[in-house]
């Protein structure tokens, strides 16, 4: 399978377990984007080249997170940001970029990214995307086990690329605290099978089973949409918080740990992050190789429910 | 796929139709089943294309996704959503809308036996004893009556709930069974607990965290085709939303469920069509567009 084989060829995006954690510090960039703007393209191309991500000749798949019909965009990923990557990605020699998504409530896939503006950003959106709830899928199980759950039918087009991009959005979440690059990872769990909601990842824990498939994709690049981020009952119904930054990695764990700091969250008190980090290293600020702006900087205390209080950094 | 226009005195697009009909015959795998989009065979759209096939009277195409669907059945009675899938799910339900007549008797039953036999789990009595023994819960009755899952072992939901009360419903329509209409009924009043604060129904969470939630269009078309011929606050005001729906949403999947929503319950304006520039984008898009236009005509998938 072309996952074998992407993984040896990809350098720089080997996989980070706990082991790998502590032999050499991550590098997460923060980088400040105050608006939806044309200067993210620039910004992108930055991130893709400071972090020396070798895709020439290979396949990437760019995985937003679309949840809701809502043109605003505080929901989901912004389409923006999305074809500014994708041309950065094109840019870097990639000999395919897709864009995919497999949205956990709405079925209409195609329909919500139209509402979300990404047929009017992206030229020939339909040919670019795939949605991953509909997609042919291979029976995997994870290297790593957290969850109940043995095996998991993942989709050919995430399974199949030599670099998997999450593409999340900051936002708080009302039943693990935040939403980052390794949660958007449940929409590459398909609904065909699982259903809309997916909830057979809820039965098996949600934060153990957000390990599970942070596990299950190991050559992964992390960006996080913090420009326009959202506080309070997130992921759907909270509200706006501007940030004005992009977090970006190949560390999934240091990228998500970072985003809870900018967030004002604790990331040792978010469940997943503290079970997929095993002895924790990789989430600890001393071990991360902070570029672009400093936490302090832009740290912006997001609201949170009156259930997650105690997350609360500091 | 896009609609075409819609004139105010034409009864039906026949051109569309007929250019989607054989959109389904073109789009077809070899193997007689079809993708959602591309690739292999699944379970949901080859029901929804053969309903559309049957519907169009092209019986050779249907008839190999039957063969298709026949082959991929699994020994617990249930369907699974592809062969890949070594499991039962839910859309067992839309295999058994199917009927006796064009899976055979012997499918048929199974797979009725099958939906009859499987509810959410919260409302097994392992799991309330489970609960019950936790201190989760202050007894071992059921708080809400029983839906169906996704996946079996995991919670009952809006969609599955409402696919399988409409395979049930036809069901007992053609023999009739109180163990049926039992489930039935317990099912339409799950729904009716799971109807969100302003009406209409989304995937099946009203109120997460006991935060209010809103309604989406295509379940609440499809709830209100489960809750045919049930009166209550909750479908009325349901009604008043889908028809709001229906003039303002443009996604086809939506507008299909919502037009078999309201025929339901007699609220279709009379001569309806699709407005113009919606795009049908997948299978079970397309098929549904047709099989919900040839319901329009008379010629009933759902309740004929």
């Amino acid at each position: 399978m072309a996952a074998t084989a992407g993984a040896a060829l990809l350098a720089g995006c080997k996989t980070r377990g706990p082991a790998a954690a502590q032999a050499e510090p991550s590098q997460v960039s923060i980088v400040r984007a105050p608006a939806y703007d044309q200067s993210l393209y620039e910004t992108m191309r930055r991130i893709v080249a400071v972090h020396r991500l070798d895709v020439r000749g290979r396949s990437v798949v760019l995985k937003p997170n679309l949840v809701e019909f809502e043109p605003e965009n505080t929901i989901n990923t912004h389409p923006l940001l999305v074809h500014a990557t994708y041309e950065a990605f094109l840019a870097a020699g990639a000999a395919s970029v897709r864009i995919a998504e497999g949205p956990g409530h709405r079925r209409n896939t195609l329909d919500l990214a139209d509402a979300a503006g990404y047929f009017r950003i992206v030229p020939k959106f339909d040919d670019v995307f795939i949605d991953l709830n509909l997609d042919d899928v291979t029976r995997v199980r994870p290297k790593s086990q957290f969850s109940r759950i043995e095996k998991l039918y993942l989709p050919n087009t995430v399974l199949g690329a030599d670099l998997l991009v999450s593409m999340a959005k900051m936002k708080t979440h009302h039943w693990v605290g935040a939403t980052l690059s390794m949660k958007n990872l449940f929409g590459t769990v398909p609904s065909a099978i699982y259903g809309w909601p997916k909830n057979v990842l809820h039965w098996a824990g949600i934060e153990e089973c957000i390990a599970d498939l942070h596990a299950a994709y190991p050559r992964k690049f992390a960006i996080v949409d913090g420009i326009v981020g959202m506080e309070g009952n997130g992921p759907i119904q909270g509200v706006p918080k501007q940030v004005g930054v992009v977090v970006a990695g190949r560390d999934s764990l240091a990228v998500d740990a970072t985003c809870c700091r900018v967030m004002r969250i604790d990331p040792f008190r978010i469940g997943y992050l503290r079970l997929a980090a095993a002895d924790y290293t990789q989430i600890a600020e001393g071990n991360i190789v902070q570029t672009g702006e400093r936490i302090a900087d832009v740290a912006t205390p997001f609201a949170l429910i009156p259930e997650f209080k105690s997350i609360r950094l500091g | 796929m896009k609609a075409g226009e819609c004139g105010a005195s034409a009864p039906v697009r026949q051109p569309l139709k007929a250019m989607s009909i054989a959109t389904l015959i073109n789009k077809q795998n070899r193997d007689g089943g079809w993708s959602y989009v591309r690739g292999g065979s699944w379970t949901e759209p080859t029901v929804y294309a053969i309903m559309a096939l049957l519907s169009a009277g092209e019986t050779a195409s249907a008839m190999r996704g039957v063969s298709w669907l026949r082959s991929i059945s699994r020994r617990d009675g249930g369907w699974p959503p592809c062969p890949a899938v070594d499991q039962s799910t839910w859309v067992t339900g839309l295999v058994a809308l199917l009927g006796p007549e064009t899976m055979g008797a012997a499918a048929h039953r199974r797979a009725v036996g099958w939906l009859m036999g499987t509810t959410g789990e919260e409302s097994t009595k392992m799991y309330r004893l489970r609960e019950w023994l936790l201190g989760n819960s202050p007894s071992l009755d059921t708080k809400e009556p029983p839906g169906w899952p996704w996946v079996p072992g995991t919670a009952a939901w809006v969609g599955p709930t409402s696919i399988a009360i409409l395979a049930l419903d036809k069901e007992d329509r053609r023999q009739s069974s109180s163990d049926i209409r039992g489930r039935i009924d317990a099912g339409r009043r799950f729904l009716l607990g799971r109807a969100c604060d302003g009406g209409g129904w989304n995937h099946g969470s009203s109120r997460p965290l006991g935060y209010p939630s809103g309604p989406y269009p295509e379940t609440t078309g499809l709830a209100l085709a489960a809750l045919r011929g049930v009166r209550s606050p909750q479908v009325d005001l349901a009604l008043t939303v889908a028809q709001r729906f229906l003039d303002e949403c443009r996604s086809a999947d939506a507008l299909n469920w919502l037009r078999l929503g309201l025929r339901a319950h007699g609220q279709l304006p009379a001569g309806y069509c699709t407005p113009s520039g919606v795009e049908y984008r997948t299978i079970p898009e397309t098929s549904l567009d047709l099989v919900m236009t040839a319901a329009e005509q008379g010629r009933d998938c759902f309740w004929g």
